[in-house]
């Protein structure tokens, strides 16, 4: 088969589809019209296609933003507060140590808990 | 917005890596590694330092940072309580600190003398001292 004889089968069955029930027909032409209307821009179809693309992009987005990034700050500030608060501990024990050690009484007295009690008692006398 | 959970993600790993180094710096310093003032305010502690535990270390540096304000009494009293500050266990340590707390706390016209009641309680008969506070 050339190509002039495909092109006239071609021809001819197309020109049957003329004669096709308009039954059929209607069928076609709703099933056409159902389509096109779908894909025009702001249909319904498209406005919940859309919808449903977006939900799953949403999804992503909205679990980021609301959950991982205050969950990284949280992190940070709470990483922050542990750190300084351990600075500041250990700042406290270097300024006692040093206090302690450079005072007029010797380390025994420190040590000794029956003295500060005594010392304690005498005080409020 | 995958780049930026990404970016999110490697700045905590960061910050939480980095969390150790900033609470505790100068955490291995050897004795070799501390500078020329440090090691002459340290001294007393020179050939015991590199046993040291390294949050002992860290604190022995805070007080060599504060030795230079000390009036000339409190930086001999320092060095010579050194040896024995660094013998204590953490635990007597920690009581110590508690007990100088403790005694700061006394207004000073009301303590007096604190050496002279030290002496005067040392010199107290045993059934004359009071039971350890609690």
């Amino acid at each position: 088969m050339n190509e002039a004889q495909f092109a006239h089968r071609i021809r001819h069955q197309l020109d049957l589809g003329n004669r096709i029930e308009p039954r059929v027909a209607a069928q076609l032409r709703a099933a056409r019209e159902q389509a096109l209307a779908q894909h025009r821009p702001g249909s319904e179809g498209e406005v919940a296609l859309a919808g449903a693309a977006l939900g799953r992009l949403g999804g992503v987005r909205v679990l980021l933003l609301r959950v991982a990034l205050p969950a990284v700050i949280l992190g940070i500030a709470c990483a922050t507060t542990f750190v300084w608060q351990q600075q500041q501990r250990a700042a406290e024990i270097e300024e006692l140590d040093a206090l302690l050690l450079s005072s007029d009484l010797p380390i025994d007295a420190y040590l000794d808990q029956g003295f500060t009690a005594w010392l304690k008692r005498r005080g409020s006398q | 917005m995958a780049q930026a959970a990404r970016i999110a993600i490697a700045f905590t790993t960061a910050v939480l890596l980095a969390m150790p180094a900033a609470a505790a710096p100068d955490k291995d310093l050897r004795w070799a590694q501390l500078n020329m003032e440090q090691q002459k305010i340290l001294e007393p502690l020179s050939s015991q330092w590199d046993r040291l535990e390294p949050q002992q270390r860290v604190q022995w540096i805070g007080v060599a940072k504060r030795y230079p304000k000390f009036t000339p009494v409190g930086q001999k009293r320092t060095q010579t309580r050194m040896k024995k500050w660094a013998k204590l266990t953490p635990e007597q340590r920690r009581q110590a600190r508690e007990n100088y707390r403790r005694i700061s706390k006394v207004p000073p016209d009301r303590r007096g003398d604190l050496q002279r009641q030290w002496d005067e309680y040392q010199s107290l008969p045993p059934r004359k001292k009071p039971a350890p506070a609690k």
